[in-house]
This record gives structure tokens, sequence and C-alpha cells, in this order.
């Protein structure tokens, strides 16, 4: 499991990596700044000085495809911070980039027609989101401890301070709740750090795969950063702060968040996981079991739920319940098995990623058009604002796993893990959450298409926006007819023994 | 000598932990917990890395404790608190069955660490007075945070957590490699200031719009 997470790379880095990738990281910060100074109220300038990170990360894409897994050594003082580039790294990478993208060119109109006055709030979005995008890539990149708490924290402040930038009452008492769980989840973290860090005497994790011993201490402290990652995840129990923190965020800011920032916690969680306790499978069966409840419960809450943008939280609970199976079955399973979940697993968190972003997006237009936020505000859309419904169920689409589209491909790779390890509960689990999903998206379409609609606060809005929760919507569904590429990219070697 | 030394240091960090924890008088406790930060920053001193102990007095007691006297709106020409956030007295009375079951978890997590920290391989040195304090810390932070609800004194009490866990961390790292725990331990600190000021800022910004509303969202949110 070690190699395919691209740690035991032993050649030196190509050189240029480093710089680009320090320009990777660099580059986000920079045009956050930028962007806080001139303001930018066109998406396109935004959309097109985006571009350059998205450069410079398929600049790395061809390199590595060439030289193989990279791994080197950035030393700060006395300290070495670890980092490492394969083809997970560049898959999200590059999922990244094209979020942030598609996020922030949407964001200039979003604030022109939503967020009315030129508030405060408006200059503060780029700098945090500029600080969110580069910790993101250090996540992706990390190979130690250190450097993961480093980029850890930093992506946990920025999310927080995005939260905020509504700055009404609702928006900061779910941003307080917030910061107060980040704060105790990062506490968690940095204590299991502290206990590995005690016990071996170091932080890369190719060093301390090697170098653990079961017993008490790594079992508190693989306790102790899983609990902080899996609060800071939204994992089933200790998901509640999700749904009220992105009830009153800004759009962009909730498809960011629901796309990424949870998903980076769950990155670091698994790699911990193969990493330090490769064996530990009743452990990872108790995950499979709270992933399991994520689903039911996250659907039922969606199901239910009253405000179309709970709808859309609750069932990131319920998807992240999916991504919690790869626990049980890449630990302790078979080789075969495990290749096979390997790839579901980060497909799924692709398709799901581009999919949420969509459908967060879709769903915002939608409160934007009809100055609605319940569900039953839908009333009539089909007939008023046809593309931004269907940009919601094509999203929907990729979210239930219906054919073609790539969350399709995952759950079938999920699906056909489960049955090569001879895990049947999760077929079951698999199951019922399309049955769940199908029945919250079509709910929300049911409304949408009653006829004696009364009156909307009719508003325009640019057509920009439309555009781009389409085109992320269609490259959910269109990635699982192309689904060979990523996953050729996740099989990528070179370095490994 | 040393030994005096440092058990003398551990009692004074445990004391105004405790002290600043639990003191209602809202300033008092802010005051006592700028005494711990210089206390801390003291013992940083003691160990050996006066970097540590520098950014401690910087960042833990000056600038935090800054913003947490920004929190309460204690200013010069303000002579009464306004608002209900901002009182300057937890009006919540400490109930002790309550004190006692909130008590559990933390001493839930206490026992756990310490059955972690039993098992320490050889090449770590005997836990000193460092480790105890650390772990002492950690603890009465935890009761304090499941314990109140007041936001400023949750802040004050996930700092004292928060030191807790740094203290333990140094000396788990000191022998082995004490670069790595210092660049934790720096993060860390940042961190907190960081999110202190946020909830400092915060505070402000909740007490300025609906203090009322906002005391009953969080209390039907509950807390961890």
């Amino acid at each position: 499991m070690i190699e395919r997470l691209g740690l035991m790379a032993t050649q030196p880095a190509q050189p240029g990596i480093s710089a680009v990738v320090l320009l990777l990281l660099g580059l986000p910060l920079l045009l956050g700044v930028l962007g806080a100074w001139f303001r930018p109220l066109r998406g396109g300038v935004v959309a097109s000085v985006s571009l350059l990170p998205l450069l410079a990360t398929a600049w790395l894409l061809l390199k590595v495809s060439t030289h193989g897994v990279q791994a080197w050594t950035l030393d700060v003082g006395p300290l070495a911070l670890h980092l490492r580039i394969n083809g997970l790294t560049l898959l999200l990478l590059l999922l990244t980039q094209a979020l942030t993208l598609a996020s922030a060119a949407y964001a200039p109109g979003y604030l022109r027609v939503a967020v009315k006055e030129r508030s405060a709030g408006g200059a503060w979005l780029w700098p945090l989101l500029g600080t969110m995008v580069a910790s993101l890539s250090l996540i992706w990149l990390a190979a130690d401890l250190l450097t993961l708490y480093v980029g850890l924290e930093l992506m946990g402040l920025a999310a927080v301070g995005l939260m905020l930038l509504p700055g009404h009452v609702e928006a900061l008492a779910a941003g307080m709740r917030y910061l107060l769980l980040a704060l105790v989840g990062s506490l968690a973290f940095l204590l299991g750090v502290a206990l590995l860090l005690g016990g071996w005497g170091r932080l890369d994790l190719a060093g301390l795969a090697t170098a653990v011993e079961p017993g008490p201490l790594l079992w508190v402290a693989m306790a102790l950063l899983s609990a902080g990652l899996l609060l800071k995840a939204a994992a089933f129990p200790l998901h509640t702060w999700l749904a009220p923190v992105h009830a009153s965020a800004w759009t962009p800011v909730s498809a960011l968040h629901a796309a990424l920032v949870i998903k980076a916690s769950f990155f670091i969680a698994l790699q911990l996981w193969l990493v330090l306790v490769p064996d530990a499978a009743v452990a990872a069966w108790l995950v499979g079991g709270m992933g399991t409840a994520a689903v039911v419960w996250g659907g039922l809450m969606a199901w239910r739920a009253a405000k179309i943008k709970d709808v859309v939280a609750w069932s990131t609970v319920s998807q992240l319940g999916y991504l919690l199976l790869a626990f049980p079955l890449l630990i302790g399973t078979t080789p075969a098995v495990a290749a096979i979940a390997w790839e579901g697993t980060w497909l799924q968190l692709v398709a799901h990623a581009l999919a949420k972003a969509a459908m967060f997006l879709a769903a915002g237009n939608l409160i934007l058009f009809t100055g609605e936020w319940r569900v039953e505000g839908l009333a009539g859309a089909s007939r008023r604002f046809p593309l931004a419904l269907l940009s919601f169920g094509i999203a929907a689409i990729s979210l239930v796993g219906l054919p073609p589209s790539a969350g399709f491909t995952a759950k079938w790779l999920l699906l056909h893990a489960a049955l090569a390890a001879g895990h049947w509960p999760w077929l079951l689990v698999l199951a019922v959450g399309t049955l769940l999903s199908a029945a919250y998206v079509f709910r929300l379409f049911r409304f949408s298409f009653i006829e004696d609609a009364p009156h909307f606060g009719l508003r325009r809005v640019p057509g920009g926006m439309d555009l781009i929760a389409l085109l992320l919507a269609l490259a959910a569904l269109l990635l699982g007819l192309v689904a060979q590429w990523p996953l050729g990219l996740l099989s990528m070697t070179g370095g490994a023994p | 000598m040393l030994l005096l030394d440092e058990l003398l240091l551990t009692l004074a960090l445990v004391t105004t932990a405790a002290l600043a924890l639990f003191d209602r008088q809202l300033i008092r406790a802010c005051a006592l917990f700028v005494l711990f930060a210089l206390t801390v920053a003291l013992a940083w001193w003691r160990l050996g890395f006066p970097w540590l102990a520098l950014l401690e007095v910087l960042l833990g007691a000056a600038l935090t404790g800054a913003f947490l006297f920004h929190a309460l709106g204690v200013m010069p020409w303000a002579r009464a608190p306004r608002g209900r956030l901002s009182r300057w007295r937890d009006p919540v009375p400490l109930n002790w069955r309550r004190g006692f079951f909130r008590l559990l978890p933390a001493l839930a997590a206490v026992g756990m660490l310490g059955i972690a920290l039993a098992s320490l391989p050889a090449i770590n040195e005997a836990p000193g007075p460092l480790r105890l304090s650390g772990t002492v810390l950690f603890g009465l932070g935890l009761w304090a945070f499941a314990l109140q609800r007041h936001l400023l004194r949750r802040l004050l009490a996930f700092n004292i957590i928060g030191t807790g866990i740094f203290l333990l961390l140094m000396s788990l790292a000191r022998e082995v490699s004490p670069a790595a725990g210092q660049g934790l331990v720096i993060t860390g600190l940042v961190v907190a200031l960081l999110g202190t000021m946020l909830g400092a800022l915060l505070i402000r910004r909740l007490n300025g719009l609906d203090g009322r509303r906002v005391m009953a969202s969080m209390k039907n949110g509950g807390g961890p």
C-alpha cells in the first residue's frame, strides 16, 4: 500500500520540480492578495488568471508521467519537510485547481447579484480562498506529519474564515461552532502526532511505516489522529456542524468546502491508516459501520430537509459514508481486493467532488433565481429555469450513481471489491444509499415540476454562472466515459520498488 | 535542587491554569490566563528552549491576552459591560452533578493518554514533572471545555488544553528530535493565536448583532 501512496520513491526529484511545486503553493496566495486589492468584477478575468496554477499542474503531470514518482525533502532550518508527487497526488491537484477555477470564476457574479453592497467580506474572499487552495495542495503533496499538520491547520482556519464571510447572525453562530470543533479536532491530531514522535522519534511517513510496532501507544495515537480527522471530515457521529455551516455560507465557498476541504481530512486519515496500521481489520470495520450509519442517516435527513442547501449538505454526509467504506475494503483485505477498492475510492472522491460542486452551484443559482430557500419554493422552476435545473439533474445522475457517470463507475468498482472480499454488508449499504439518494433528488424534482406555480421574485442572473454549473456537472457525467484516464494515472509507477 | 525547582514550576502552572479556568469573574480569569502564559514561558526558558519562551510571551501572553480582553470589551473608556456575551461575570452557576458527569470524559481521555505514555519505548527518559503537568493541564482543560457554555471560557479552556499538549510534546521530543518538536509547537502556537483571534472577534461581532438569539442557537446546537 505504501508504494501506491508514492512514499517509497527512492530517486531524487527531477530538476525544476521542487521549484514548480513551490510556485504551485505560492501562486494561490499571491493571486489571493491581488484579488483583495483589485476586487475583480468579471468572472472571465478571474478564470484566466486562475489558469496559471492549472498550467503549473499540467507541467508537473507531464514531467512526472515521463520520469515516474518523485519524492524529495525541503530543508527549512533544521527541519526537513518531506514532499512527494505520484499519480494520486497529481489527480487531486488537478481536481483542486479545476474546482477552484470554477468556483473563483463563479464568485464575482455571485457577489454582484447576491451580496449587493461592496461589503468587506467580498475583499476577504480572495486571500482566504488562496490560502485554502495552497494548503490543500500542501496536504496532497505532504509526506510527513509536520507538513500535514501545517496544511491541515491552515486549511481549517481559512475554511472557518470563508464560512464567516456572510456576516449575519446565523453564519457567525454556525461559524463559531465550526471554529471550536475544528480547534478541538486539531488538538487531538497534534496529541496523536506527539505520541508518535515520542514513541519512534520521527515524523516522515515512510520512516514511520517501517518503525512503528503495534501496541497501546500506536492504538491511542491512531485513535486520537482519526478522531480529530473524522471530526473535520464530518464523518457520521461527528457531522452535526456541517449542515448549519453550509446553510448560511456563500455558494462558491460551500461548493469548494464540500468538494475538497472535507475530502482532505478523509485523505489524511486513510493515508495514515494505510501507512501505520495496515492490518487493523476490526477497527476498519468499525469505521465502515460509521460509514453505513452516515449513508443511511445522511440520506434520510436529506430526504426530509426543508431547505434546498440542507438537502445538498446532508447529501454530503451521506456520500462521505461511501468513502468511509474504503477503510474496511482496503485494510486487512487481499491485494486483489485492495487494488479494486483503491481505484473505486479515489474515483468516488473525484466524482463526488465534481458532482457536489456542480450541485451546490446549481442549487445556489436556483435559490438566486427564485429568491426561495425552501424546497417548496422550487415549484414551477422546471419551466422558468431549465438550464439550472438541468445542471442539477446531471450532477444528481453522478451522485445517485446512474450510468454512464463517474459516480456509477466508482460505485461499480466498490461493489466489485466488496463482492471479491465477500463483505456482503457493504453491498446492502451501496444499494440502500443509491435508493435514498434517488429519493431525495427526485423529491426536489417533484416540486420543480409543479405547474400551477405562484409568482417569483424573478431576478436576473449572469448566464456565466449557469454555464459554470453545467460544465462541472457535465465533467462529472463524462468522467465516467473516460474513467480509464484517471485510473491509469492512479496506477502510475516508477521509483517504486 | 533542580527537581524542587521543576516541582514549584509545575505547581505554579497547574494552579494558575485551574484558577483561570474556574474563575467566574471573567476579567480576573483572563488576567490569570496571561499570568499562566508567562509561567509557561518561564518553563520553556528553564527547559532550554529560549525561542519557544519568546514566542510564548509574544503570542501566548501578549497577543492572546489582548484579544481576550478585546472580546470582553475592556477598554480604558468603558466603565460597564454592554450586551449579554461580553458580560464580565459568567451567570451560569457550577452544578456539582453536572460537574461530575462532565469530568468523566476528561478522566477517560487522561486515562487513555496515561496508558499510551506508560507503554513508551525505552528511548524516552523517565517521566518528569513536565510530562505530569502537561497531562494535568490537558485533563483540566478538557473538563472545563466540556463543562462551560460561555464562549470566552471555552476559548480559555482550548488554550490551556493546547499548552498541556505542547508541554507533553516537548517532554516527549526533547531527547529524540527537538527540531521537529519545536516545529510542531511553533505551528501550534500560531494556530492557537489565530483561533483565539477569530473566536474573540466573533464574540465581539455576535454580541454586537444579537446576543440573545446567538445564546439560544448555541444552546440548541449543543457542543462536543
